[in-house]
């Protein structure tokens, strides 16, 4: 039986800087959207997660996203397989040692999550990679050039943050570290283009574009509702139709998860010590209410199976 | 003169070895699943049987060349060197309205097959691949782009322009473009050579059925109007596609089921047609089954997909005021007699009259009508990777 390795024409006409395989470290709710985002495209990805319970959790969850879109008109069943053909899951770092790229995508909600557990990430995936893999962290608030510090390799190190909905935002913000190299920047740039997103690159700042905008317009939208102003969808209303928002402060705030938002804000006032990032009272008190947004069903907003069910805001404490 | 002939799609390539102008098949294969699992090459030498070799296949480059390896491989090759081959003609499915004929590939070429992207989104990209392979792979070799679009550029603005405001065809050239006009070109003009008429004073009626399906009103040998539009949905029904469906019944639909833009596009293209009526399969052999076996449904989605095809067929005698000759090809035109006689039976009041013999034919040329019948119908088998040769061919020949 004949392999077509026998007919190759000769490593000069290889494909050069090929990226076939992704890795996922954590592959929580954005983790999973990343992974069907890339296996969509055509790429295999590999994710690692804690346990093989949870590793067959993800996998169903996944199926079921892609169930909703083939109910929806989005994809064929055909294509559905041929999507989860492409993901590979495992609790073994060693899975990720033929990737091109691994994107640590740890979620940010619980404590516990900070610099630390993702430089220890970094570590082990290093181990077991080659050298001209580029690592990565899909980061927001955190900075990649104090997590490229642990690795042998720093200048492979470089920021994908990837905002959420990631299927439908169509850009990635690329972030450079300090020792980010060239070929590191090309290769996720190229990467990108591979994902159909435009890659905004931009260097290493907490915050990126993306939160460092977004945190002060949810305090400033709190503060309104704070001082008794206007409606929580009044505001939001007015944000869509007049700044050309697709959706409103509060809507992205339950959106994101008010916990995540408040770390985001923790975060980037303890870096900036400004208070116009400082975590609003508002904030604060509906996370600890565990009024924590969409994915919990209740936010500043009330959720049934993902859809909205009222705009009126039920929690009494910030009535 | 070696000359192949390659036509990328989104995970496969078909290629074929001619030599020109000969037209001798030296060889031809299909690469498989690019970029999948499970990914192969089939390949026929003249006169061998096929041969199955796997392995990966990252990309259209890698398929490309492993292809290439294969014909100057000792064992299954049938060149010495690929210095042997002189010229490569790409089937490209948009050229919009940039090209009416065959043009030699060059970067003014390559941009505009670029920008024409934006037009046929799933075609042209992987068609611009494998024109990107060859130059990387065999860069002092001719290219030449033979365009699904082009034979159908002598249609006249009364039959090619929606009834949408001017400006915005004078914007972003919407419009209707038309599809399989290699073929379409091909089995006209073969028809008049078996039939031994002129092809330049016939009025023909061309019926590509196959997964994908369009009919063309050819005049004087050149395209008039055709069912595709400026994408391949319109028109008749297809394996997955919806083809004429009520712009106001599609915004319904999109507004009752909640569907953006882009699943709305995936909702007429992959889950409408033979495959959406029955429920059971795009494929017209399992429809057949399925409906001698009673499935109502699969018998309904059999009876519409030859309803408008007799409609398109009746439309078109009114616009050429009259019909020569009809042409069948395509996998469905080509083998499936049962189809061809629903489309055909009623046709009578027009001159058409069938040979119930011939009728049953299946891909060979044959002409099925009967001898007294005023309109001649025939069944051609496409042959669109020939064209793509000759026109190549005649282009570098130049």
């Amino acid at each position: 039986m004949s392999h077509l390795r026998e007919f190759s024409l000769g490593d000069k006409l290889k494909v050069k800087g090929k990226i076939n395989t992704i890795g996922i470290v954590g592959c929580g709710a954005v983790g999973q959207s990343i992974t069907l985002l890339v296996a969509r495209h055509g790429i295999e990805v590999v994710f690692v997660d804690v346990s093989q319970q949870r590793v067959d959790e993800i996998f169903a969850r996944m199926e079921l996203q892609l169930d909703d879109e083939i109910n929806h008109w989005g994809i064929t069943p055909s294509e559905k397989r041929l999507v989860l053909s492409r993901i590979q899951g495992t609790t073994d770092f060693s899975g990720l040692k033929d990737c091109d790229i691994v994107i640590e995508t740890i979620s940010s909600r619980k404590k516990g999550t900070e610099v630390e557990p993702r430089k220890d990430i970094f570590r082990k995936i290093e181990e077991v990679v080659s050298d001209k893999t580029i690592i990565s962290s899909n980061i927001s608030t955190l900075m990649i050039s104090d997590l490229a510090d642990v690795l042998r390799i720093k200048g492979r190190a470089i920021g994908i943050h990837f905002i959420e909905p990631c299927d439908k935002t169509n850009i990635v913000e690329v972030v450079r570290g300090v020792e980010s190299t060239q070929d590191a920047h090309e290769k996720v740039m190229r990467f990108c283009r591979m994902i159909n997103k435009k890659g905004v690159t931009l260097y290493d700042s907490p915050g990126n574009i993306s939160t460092r905008m977004l945190v002060p317009i949810i305090n400033e939208a709190c503060e309104i509702l704070m001082e008794g102003v206007a409606s929580i969808s009044d505001i939001d209303l007015t944000m869509r139709e007049t700044l050309g928002h697709n959706v409103g402060p509060f809507e992205l705030a339950d959106r994101i998860g008010l916990d995540k938002v408040m770390k985001y804000m923790e975060n980037l006032y303890s870096e900036y010590g400004n208070s116009k990032y400082k975590a609003s009272p508002v904030i604060k008190r509906l996370v600890r209410a565990n009024y924590l947004g969409k994915y919990v069903g209740r936010g500043f907003y009330t959720y049934k199976d993902d859809k909205m069910i009222s705009n009126n805001i039920t929690c009494a404490v910030i009535k | 003169m070696k000359v192949i002939v390659i036509n990328c799609g989104s995970s496969s390539i078909k290629y074929q070895l001619f030599d020109m102008p000969s037209e001798k098949v030296i060889a031809k294969g299909l690469v498989d699943k690019i970029g999948l699992k499970g990914s192969y090459i089939k390949h026929t030498k003249a006169d061998n049987e096929p041969v199955s070799i796997e392995g990966e296949i990252l990309d259209h480059q890698q398929g490309i060349e492993f292809l290439l390896g294969i014909m100057i491989s000792k064992k299954y090759g049938s060149l010495k060197d690929i210095s042997d081959i002189q010229a490569v003609g790409h089937r490209v499915v948009h050229g919009a309205e940039e090209f009416s004929g065959s043009v030699l590939i060059d970067d003014d070429v390559i941009e505009a097959l670029e920008k024409s992207s934006e037009l046929a989104p799933l075609h042209n990209p992987p068609n611009l691949k494998g024109i990107y392979a060859m130059q990387q792979l065999l860069p002092d070799v001719d290219q030449v782009g033979v365009f699904d679009t082009a034979f159908h550029q002598t249609m006249p603005e009364h039959t090619f322009l929606y009834a949408i405001p001017y400006v915005l065809y004078e914007r972003y050239k919407i419009r209707r473009y038309g599809f399989h006009g290699t073929s379409h070109k091909f089995v006209s003009a073969r028809a008049c050579e078996l039939l031994n008429r002129d092809l330049s004073t016939q009025r023909i009626i061309t019926c590509h059925l196959g997964n994908g399906s369009s009919l063309a009103a050819i005049s004087n040998g050149k395209s008039y109007d055709t069912s595709m539009g400026m994408t391949p949905t319109e028109g008749l029904i297809m394996g997955t596609r919806t083809g004429d469906l009520d712009p106001g019944a599609l915004l319904y639909m999109a507004s009752k089921e909640d569907t953006s833009i882009s699943y709305t596009n995936i909702l007429i293209n992959k889950f409408s047609g033979l495959l959406g009526i029955s429920g059971v399969s795009s494929d017209m052999r399992d429809l057949e089954n399925a409906a001698a076996e009673g499935n109502q449904r699969a018998k309904l989605a059999l009876d519409m997909f030859a309803y408008r095809v007799k409609k398109y067929i009746g439309s078109y005698a009114a616009a050429l005021g009259g019909v020569d000759i009809i042409v069948f090809t395509g996998g469905i035109g080509e083998n499936d007699a049962s189809t061809r006689k629903k489309i055909l039976s009623g046709l009578e009041f027009m001159g058409v009259k069938t040979d119930p013999e011939k009728a049953n034919v299946r891909g060979k040329e044959t002409v099925i009508s009967a001898a007294d019948s005023d309109v001649k119908v025939i069944v051609v088998p496409t042959d669109e990777e020939l064209m793509i040769a000759r026109d190549t061919f005649e282009i570098i020949k130049e």
